[in-house]
């Protein structure tokens, strides 16, 4: 490449012509996150059913790039929890949500795992929001695969609100 | 499972003895009496302290051979329309594999003592039932060799089933049970010896961090 004699006033970066694109680190980095969840599916009851349909051929949710479920909340960032959870279960999720790295989002399906459900007994826990922080809650009993594909492209809309130089988790 | 080969019949189920010679035949030689309030089937009242003679004699008796005990239920008679007796009942349904028979044994269980024997050393399959009956009404298995919580978890107060609990009365678990006495009684079938016991890893609190569980073994103590 040669270089021109450019006048000082001029920045010099006009030489590059159009071999790179300027944007913003939060951009490139939520693209990122947004486009590639690895999902781990707690999975405990009718819930997880519909999380295999949409994790399969029909309703494929690698066209929203969170297909790699993993079984390990080490290589995990998006916590799925799909069904009923007990208050024997409680230490188990939250120590399943303490041992996925940083960024991680929560997605409560259904209504057991939003709400308790219709369990409204002694043993079932009201909600997964008093264990662990929820970023999106789905509807339903069992939720349609739409409702699950719909809450990944809501999660992927706040992620991309997100600042890598902001906390992101205040306290649990 | 079928603990005892030798009662799976090998021809044809017989056809056995009816309700009414059953009622009968056990009314004679123990006395037991016939619940009014089952009218579909045979149901016994037995005293808690001829159950396992009762038992023993359904189970070994070529004639009845009742080889399967299919449950432990409870019931909470509190505020039970018209009910004068003990407040709670424990239900033994039973059935016999060679012959077309069963019944169900009905022993009454008074609030203040709460206790009827257990029946582990007959059938191996009541070891759990026990443990749920107690978990869930609070009747003591007098000689059962585990009798812990089975369904509920081990910092929970009270027994649910019973009807004076406030049945939306919730109970946080703070940290799981390590499970070490099911562990210990495994390897030990397995014939392994422990030899020593070692610190337990029990995760991080959920509410209370100070509360430590009362089944953890204390490290150090007795191998």
């Amino acid at each position: 490449m040669t270089y021109q004699n450019v006048p000082a006033p001029v920045a010099p970066e006009i030489n590059l012509g159009d071999s790179f694109v300027t944007t913003r680190v939060d951009a490139v980095v939520n693209w990122g996150r947004r486009n590639s969840l690895w999902p781990f599916p707690f999975g405990t009851a009718c819930c997880a059913i519909e999380f295999m349909g949409i994790v399969s051929s029909v309703f494929d949710v690698s066209r929203f790039g969170a297909e790699l479920v993993r079984f390990s909340p080490r290589q995990a960032d998006l916590l799925i929890i799909a069904g009923t959870v007990t208050y024997k279960q409680a230490p188990v999720l939250r120590r399943i949500y303490e041992q996925m790295c940083e960024p991680r989002w929560v997605i409560s399906a259904g209504a057991c795992a939003s709400s308790g459900g219709f369990y409204d007994c002694y043993c079932t826990v009201p909600g997964i929001d008093e264990i662990i922080p929820v970023d999106i809650y789905i509807a339903g009993c069992p939720p349609r695969p739409e409702a699950f594909l719909e809450s990944i492209v809501q999660l992927q809309k706040k992620i991309d609100k997100e600042s890598l130089v902001e906390q992101r988790t205040v306290g649990i | 499972m079928i603990a005892h080969r030798t009662h799976v019949p090998q021809g044809p189920i017989q056809p056995g003895l009816t309700n009414e010679q059953l009622a009968t035949l056990l009314g004679e030689r123990f006395a037991l009496t016939r619940d009014a309030s089952d009218r579909w089937d045979l149901t016994l009242v037995c005293k808690a302290e001829q159950l396992r003679e009762v038992v023993k004699y359904l189970r070994d008796e070529p004639t009845l051979s009742f080889a399967m005990l299919l449950d432990v239920v409870g019931v909470d008679y509190l505020a039970y329309p018209g009910h004068r007796s003990e407040r709670f009942a424990v239900l033994y349904p039973m059935k016999s594999l060679a012959f077309r028979h069963r019944l169900v044994l009905k022993v009454m269980v008074d609030e203040e003592a709460c206790v009827v024997p257990s029946l582990c050393e007959f059938y191996k399959s009541v070891e759990w039932a026990e443990r749920e009956a107690w978990d869930q009404y609070g009747i003591v298995f007098a000689g059962h060799p585990n009798l812990k919580r089975l369904l509920n978890h081990h910092e929970f107060v009270g027994h649910p089933l019973r009807k004076d609990y406030p049945c939306q009365k919730r109970q946080k678990l703070s940290m799981n049970d390590p499970m070490i006495d099911q562990l210990e009684a495994r390897l030990r079938s397995l014939g392994y010896t422990i030899l020593e016991r070692g610190e337990t890893s029990v995760g991080q609190a959920i509410t209370r961090p100070s509360a430590v569980p009362s089944a953890l073994p204390k490290a150090g103590g007795k191998p």
